[in-house]
């Protein structure tokens, strides 16, 4: 998982998730993401370095913000463009699964 | 440098394990047929992971169940990868093909001896062999719903039989392949190797002469193995089939004219209690088969994922998550797609194309669906449309028939067929009418492939009802 995917997995978690449950999250996302088919992952992967490119200059820069970040993710869930759309929704599917799955008594 | 590999002889091999491969296994390992199943995915003991919890979906789901059919909108579909198939994942509900369903695929597709007296009599013996069974006692609450919604509008339902077994303390078993005809074929003298890819089928003329695999040791090692068989029964689903087809070089009309049922959700809110272990087994059948209501899988994380589709807020149904249950519409779909093999990649790219027609009945659905759930008492509906809007009242439903659209629509099936059709017309079939691949003697297709159309209901009943008819004939003739 690249840089910028751990960075919005980490945006999307709850952030009353204790440390052990983020760091599964974050590995259940990493492993899912892995097991994609590869075109899937290629799209996912090419999304990634479109859309994180601006994160990446602030990190950079030490100007980076998980509250921007948020927002951002906001602003692309509800683009117009559907690939940015399926992208937030894809990661966040993933995020809320697993924090609601590995919470106790979910069945 | 050339590989070394092991090779293994056998009369009959079987590719995938799931309703197709194992039917198909069973039935020749107990006429005393030597078989060799191979299945790509693990050994997993069914009672050792909780339907459709999050370790289940990592061990027994293909691609930990992240796959999706590229269109506008993408459709994502779930499909198991381990010993049984989708059989170990799926709820278990059990339907016989419609009898007209299958008048109009024989005289269509042209296929032979596909009468509703043949199929009854392979359903017959599909349901006494696997037991197939209503519930014992009262419907669950969540099952309960439909009945209750569709019976305040006059609308028709149905509790659908499941392949459950109920033992003495009441515990429900379902009938999985793992628990039923794999063992049967194990006992009949049938092998069973997990863990085991089938990169290609290896073909001289018109014959198959075996397979080139990879099977990966306990240890993650992985080792060539080649399989020389005097027949070989491609079972591996509506994508691995003809993706493996496709791989050894195979491709007239093969992976063309997949289908599907496209599904829409609603995250249903109740003020009571409703339970979340078991998948409801009532549908409502007012509008079947182009149109079926249902229950999904409402696990804690299942009923986040619904809420979160609609991008309504939904913090406090979360909170509240056991009161929400989700349900589903599903349609027959017009459209169509194709699976195809990309060079260098493992996995086959899947596209479906939803036709204007498509998307309008999916609006319906949607409406029919909250119509039915509101009947029933529910008090807020999140439905799988982004920015679709929460539902309290009937009013509400009205803003749903231009919320759905392509780009806003979240859809998902789990029901894939028809990527290997069946029947003499060979303009539009890849095999014949008992699933022998056109120009080949001694190779079959024996799974959901071969449905020529998505029937509109549960497709594992039509499924095993095929496979063990295409089983007997292979004996009658072999």
């Amino acid at each position: 998982m690249l840089w910028f995917e751990q960075e919005v997995v980490a945006a999307l978690m709850r952030p009353d998730l204790d440390a052990d449950t983020r760091a599964a999250v974050q590995s259940y996302v990493a492993g899912t993401l892995h097991s994609m088919p590869e075109h899937l992952r290629a799209g996912v992967l090419a999304e990634t370095i479109a859309l994180g490119g601006r994160s990446w200059i602030e990190r950079r820069t030490g100007r980076f913000d998980r509250d921007r970040l948020l927002a951002r993710l906001t602003g692309w869930k509800h683009s117009s463009i559907d690939p940015v759309r399926q992208y937030v929704r894809l990661l966040e599917s993933l995020v809320l699964f697993a924090e609601n799955e590995l919470a106790p008594g979910s069945s | 440098m050339r590989k070394s590999f092991d090779t293994v002889d056998t009369d009959v091999l079987v590719i995938g394990s799931g309703a197709g491969g194992a039917v198909t296994a069973a039935t020749l390992a107990r006429d005393g047929r030597s078989v060799l199943v191979l299945e790509e995915g693990p050994w997993v003991d069914p009672d050792a992971l909780e339907p459709f919890s999050l370790p289940e979906m990592v061990a027994k789901y293909r691609h930990g169940g992240s796959c999706a059919a590229l269109g506008r909108p993408a459709i994502a579909y779930a499909e198991g990868r381990c010993v049984g198939g989708s059989t170990e994942i799926n709820s278990g509900l059990y339907h016989r093909l419609p009898p007209d369903l299958a008048a109009d695929w024989r005289r269509d597709y042209e296929i032979d001896e596909f009468g509703p007296d043949a199929l009854d009599r392979y359903a017959d013996r599909v349901e006494q062999e696997l037991g197939v069974s209503l519930l014992p006692g009262a419907p669950p609450p969540s099952s309960a719903v439909l009945e209750r919604g569709a019976t305040k509008l006059g609308w028709r339902s149905v509790e659908f039989s499941r392949v459950f077994r109920y033992e003495t303390n009441g515990r429900a078993v379902k009938q999985t392949m793992a628990r039923t005809m794999l063992p049967r074929a194990i006992d009949d003298g049938a092998l069973v190797m997990a863990d085991c890819r089938v990169d290609r089928l290896v073909r001289n003329g018109p014959r198959v002469t075996g397979a080139a695999c990879v099977q990966t040791d306990p240890d993650g090692k992985p080792r060539g193995l080649f399989v020389r068989a005097e027949h070989v029964f491609v079972c591996a689903g509506a994508t691995q089939t003809p993706a493996l087809l496709q791989r050894s070089g195979i491709r007239r009309n093969i992976g063309r004219g997949l289908k599907m049922h496209p599904t829409v959700k609603i995250a249903a809110r109740f003020d009571s209690l409703i339970d979340h272990g078991d998948v409801p087994m009532h549908r409502v059948t007012e509008f079947a088969p182009g149109l079926t209501i249902g229950g999904s899988a409402s696990r804690r994380g299942h009923v986040a994922l619904a809420l979160a589709d609609s991008d309504a807020d939904y913090a406090d149904a979360l909170a509240h998550w056991e009161h929400v249950a989700v349900y589903y519409a599903a349609i027959r779909s017009e459209g169509s797609g194709r699976v195809f093999t990309l060079p260098g990649f493992r996995s086959p790219v899947v596209t479906y194309q939803l036709t204007e027609g498509d998307m309008s009945r999916l609006a319906r659905a949607l409406v029919h669906l909250g119509e039915v759930l509101l009947a029933a008492g529910a008090t807020e509906m999140y439905p799988s449309v982004t920015g679709g809007g929460v539902a309290r009242g009937a009013d509400d439903l009205v803003q749903w028939w231009d919320a759905l659209t392509r780009n806003r629509a979240n859809l998902m099936t789990v029901h894939l067929t028809s990527t290997v059709r069946i029947g003499e017309d060979r303009a539009k079939t890849g095999a014949d009418s008992f699933g022998r691949v056109w120009g080949y003697d001694n190779l079959r297709v024996n799974d959901a492939s071969l449905l020529p159309e998505a029937p509109g209901v549960n497709p594992q009943g039509p499924i095993m009802a095929v496979v063990a008819r295409n089983s007997d004939q292979f004996l009658s003739e072999a």
